[in-house]
């Protein structure tokens, strides 16, 4: 029985392309489909839904990359918005890919799509893998003895694609007909499942709706959302669950098992029988391993296997500032530039204060991390499409699980140290729905792209001589909270069972240079919209903030003694017989103090600003941390984005934009370092305070509105600015406390 | 026998799955049905998962998902 849409349903044929994770999906789709391609969603869920074109014979067919998924249960997301789409879009043409070196797992999802009634195709993928394994496949009479044309393909390099387009035109111009049979599960469960399918066929519009073959499985099966579309759609729905319930009992007692194990092994069955007669696979040659083995031995090494991935992060970490913070300070230059062309362009006012400080600076200052976190994204891209993260779950696993995460939570917290923006984002492969929102909400304490300048600057101000060791010792503290609080959630808000731990291990295989730079691009999008949207929108108000009110009066007369200074320097330039180096002397001590005056009017401004009488006005609490009105502004206006802190605190420090010429690295603005580490109100253990505070604290904007995102809730992203910023001052308080009396 | 009650390089033919719900959905999806050979490849350290070969792919599972496998002991 099968559901299929009328002839010109859709104008342009669909075709949903599915199978397994590692099968070479992606390598595939993107040799079918070019270079334009659409990212977008599926409705209501966090998935995301790529589609493109592919033309055959002047025919143009929408492509639908579908998730990878290992099987149709609605065990997970993936799954279930696969066949979702599968049963409410109804898609004119599936093609399976199928990892052919994996033929029997990868067939069983293969037989599902068959039983749903929705005409399939399989691409027999990484063809030239299986070659050089010794699998021959008889492509024909596997064909033939599953009923579903197949197409060998090699997915990296598009070798098949042709032929592959053309038995999908076949299917769609019905010269082939791929859904006239299904496997037979043996007499007695046919027998059971024809008893439902008549219960079914009941209600016409549910049977036209869905395919009444495939649903009678998923009931025979217990499948939890198949009941449930029953309950809510079907007119007879008690007749048909009792129906499948009762011939359900049956089979468990004739067989032993449950029909759900029953109907499995049939299907493995199956494959089994139809894989004995066209495949033939070469003998190993004695003592031959595969290369991957040969490499696991060692990545795996029940000792090895922890220290040498601490060696491969810290190689990804050392090549991404290695190559990054030469091309940040390439983009640094370029705003600054951008800013000096601002200034010469535009009469001095509130527009050219405006652009320069308000929007170049934030925007530029955020940006110019960009190198860094796509360069940090390149390097775990290649190492989850070479295969490495895998295991590198496998090897952290034990630790991970001891703190009640999941296997799982650890690329979102991977990703979260570039920026915490995608990393939540990536949290979707997380099943159960307590591990994802558990793992959401510690993924932004580990320290991102845009606390990294923060901590760095504030490493060197005030701990010049161990500045790196400090800076590697935040960074793994940040790790430390994660697991700490997770564990915490985990016996408290999220109590629960654990979530199974199964997990493949891909072979290795080296990743196409294409595939990485997608996969790559797609999160660092993230962070470039994050940019664009968020931290404009907050420079320009943090600017706002900042610079209004205006101050009245000034508090002296700044005017009169800028121009003392320059009285008395002129007055000492003149005396006769001077000579050139105290000349150069008294020049440099009259731009000094003219310089301290202009610092001590612009901390006149933003004091009375509105930015800074909310300052002020925190000031009697976050004392009790060591922080001034001048820091509560600053971290005030991190909330926008972590990197805005220290273009703010060189407003209310009035150190004013970073100095073009200075040679410092990005991520320390010397003046501003000066200024800290000379006032005398700030110390150790003050700026070890406002590190951890910094790292704990509310996450940035961007973060808040994807975790809603991803979420579905406001509660969340409230739950995590409030759990954060009581955590982060509390830790901050007694930091500062307990350092205080040690020092 | 279980399959966590292994020893390392030793071969295996799956009985049967004693879990139940979600866990054997997944487990069954994955290939852990009856008559199904593999050998176990290692353990990482600390107790963690299990690195099995199942058939053509390999599989990493926890303690806990393996002791619900029952499995017979096979001359690889």
């Amino acid at each position: 029985m099968r559901s299929t849409p009328p002839p010109d349903h859709h104008p342009t044929p669909v075709v949903a392309l599915a199978g397994n994770p590692n099968a070479g999906k992606t390598s595939l789709f993107n040799a079918l489909t070019g270079q334009a391609q659409h990212v977008g969603n599926y409705p209501g869920v966090t998935v995301d839904k790529i589609s493109g074109f592919a033309t055959i014979q002047g025919h143009r067919l929408e492509i639908v990359d579908l998730p990878g998924t290992y099987s149709l249960t609605a065990y997970s997301l993936e799954e279930i918005v696969t066949r979702d789409f599968v049963l409410k879009e109804k898609p004119d043409v599936i093609i399976d890919v199928v990892d052919s070196t994996n033929l029997e797992r990868n067939l069983y999802l293969l037989l599902q799509f068959q039983e749903l009634g929705v005409p399939v195709v399989g691409a027999l993928n990484m063809a030239d893998e299986a070659e050089r394994k010794g699998i021959h496949i008889d492509v024909p009479l596997l064909s033939k003895l599953l009923g579903i044309p197949m197409v060998p393909t090699v997915g990296s390099k598009g070798t098949g694609k042709d032929a592959l387009l053309q038995a999908v035109l076949d299917v769609v111009q019905r010269r082939v007909d791929t859904a006239g049979r299904h496997l037979n599960y043996g007499p007695e469960l046919e027998d059971r499942h024809d008893e439902v399918v008549e219960a079914l066929r009941s209600d016409a519009v549910f049977s036209e709706r869905y395919g009444l073959h495939w649903t009678a499985i998923k009931l025979l099966e217990n499948d939890q959302d198949a009941v449930a579309k029953v309950r809510q759609e079907h007119a007879h729905a008690d007749l048909v669950l009792d129906t499948a319930r009762r011939a359900a009992d049956w089979v468990s007692k004739h067989f032993g098992k449950d029909p759900e194990v029953v109907i499995a092994e049939q299907r493995y069955a199956y494959i089994r029988g139809a894989l004995r007669e066209a495949v033939r696979t070469d003998p190993k040659p004695s003592g031959a391993r595969d290369p991957t083995d040969t490499v696991d031995a060692a990545i795996l090494h029940r000792y090895l296997g922890v220290p040498i991935f601490f060696a491969v992060m810290g190689a990804v970490y050392s090549l991404t500032f290695l190559v990054g913070n030469p091309l940040s300070t390439l983009v640094e230059r370029l705003f600054a530039w951008l800013g000096e062309l601002a200034t010469t362009l535009l009469p001095p006012g509130i527009l050219q204060d405006f652009l320069v400080n308000g929007i170049i600076a934030g925007v530029g200052g955020v940006l110019t991390f960009f190198p860094i976190v796509v360069l940090l994204f390149l390097g775990l891209s290649f190492l989850e499409d070479v295969g490495y993260m895998a295991r590198a779950a496998f090897v952290m696993d034990k630790f991970l699980h001891l703190f009640g995460l999941h296997g799982r939570s650890f690329i979102p917290l991977m990703v979260s140290t570039g920026c915490a923006v995608p990393g939540v984002m990536s949290a979707r492969t997380l099943v159960n729905p307590k591990d994802r929102i558990l793992t959401v909400l510690i993924a932004p304490l580990m320290m991102c792209g845009a606390k990294t300048p923060v901590i760095a600057m504030l490493c060197a101000a005030f701990f010049p001589k161990h500045a790196a060791l400090l800076f590697w010792c935040v960074w793994l503290f940040g790790w430390l909270l994660a697991f700490v609080l997770g564990f915490a959630f985990r016996k408290t808000l999220f109590r629960g069972e654990d979530s199974p731990f199964v997990m493949e291990l891909p072979p290795y295989r080296l990743p196409t240079v294409r595939g990485i730079a997608q996969h790559m691009w797609h999160r660092s999008w993230s962070y470039v919209k994050k940019a664009g949207t968020f931290i404009l929108a907050s420079s320009m108000v943090i600017w706002a903030l900042l610079n209004y009110p205006k101050v009245g009066t000034w508090s002296q007369d700044y005017d009169a003694r800028a121009a003392a200074v320059q009285e008395r320097a002129r007055q000492a330039l003149e005396a006769p017989g001077i000579a050139d180096e105290a000349r150069a002397l008294i020049q440099k001590k009259r731009s000094d103090a003219l310089a301290a005056i202009e610092a001590e009017k612009r901390i006149e401004a933003a004091r009375g600003s509105f930015a800074g009488r909310l300052g002020r006005f925190l000031e009697p609490v976050s004392t009790a941390a060591g922080f001034d009105w001048k820091l509560n502004v600053a971290l005030f206006s991190g909330i926008a984005a972590k990197e805005v802190i220290i273009s703010t605190m060189g407003i209310v420090y009035g150190v004013g934009d970073t100095n073009p010429d200075d040679e410092s690295s990005p991520s320390a603005p010397a003046p501003l370092r000066q200024r800290l580490s000379a006032d005398r109100a700030y110390s150790p253990p003050a700026a070890l305070a406002l590190m951890i505070f910094v790292m704990v604290y509310v996450p940035c904007v961007a973060t808040l509105s994807v975790t809603r995102k991803e979420l579905g809730s406001f509660k969340w992203p409230a739950f995590m600015a409030g759990f954060t910023l009581l955590l982060a001052f509390t830790l901050a308080v007694l930091v500062y406390q307990v350092g205080r009396l040690l020092v | 026998m279980t399959l966590d009650q292994l020893g390392i390089g030793d071969s295996f033919v799956i009985s049967h799955v004693t879990a139940v719900g979600e866990i054997r959905k997944r487990l069954v999806d994955m290939g852990f049905i009856s008559g199904a050979t593999g050998t176990l490849l290692r353990r990482a350290m600390l107790g963690g998962p299990l690195d099995l070969r199942l058939g053509a792919y390999r599989i990493a599972l926890r303690s806990d998902e393996a002791r619900q496998i029952v499995v017979a002991g096979r001359d690889a």
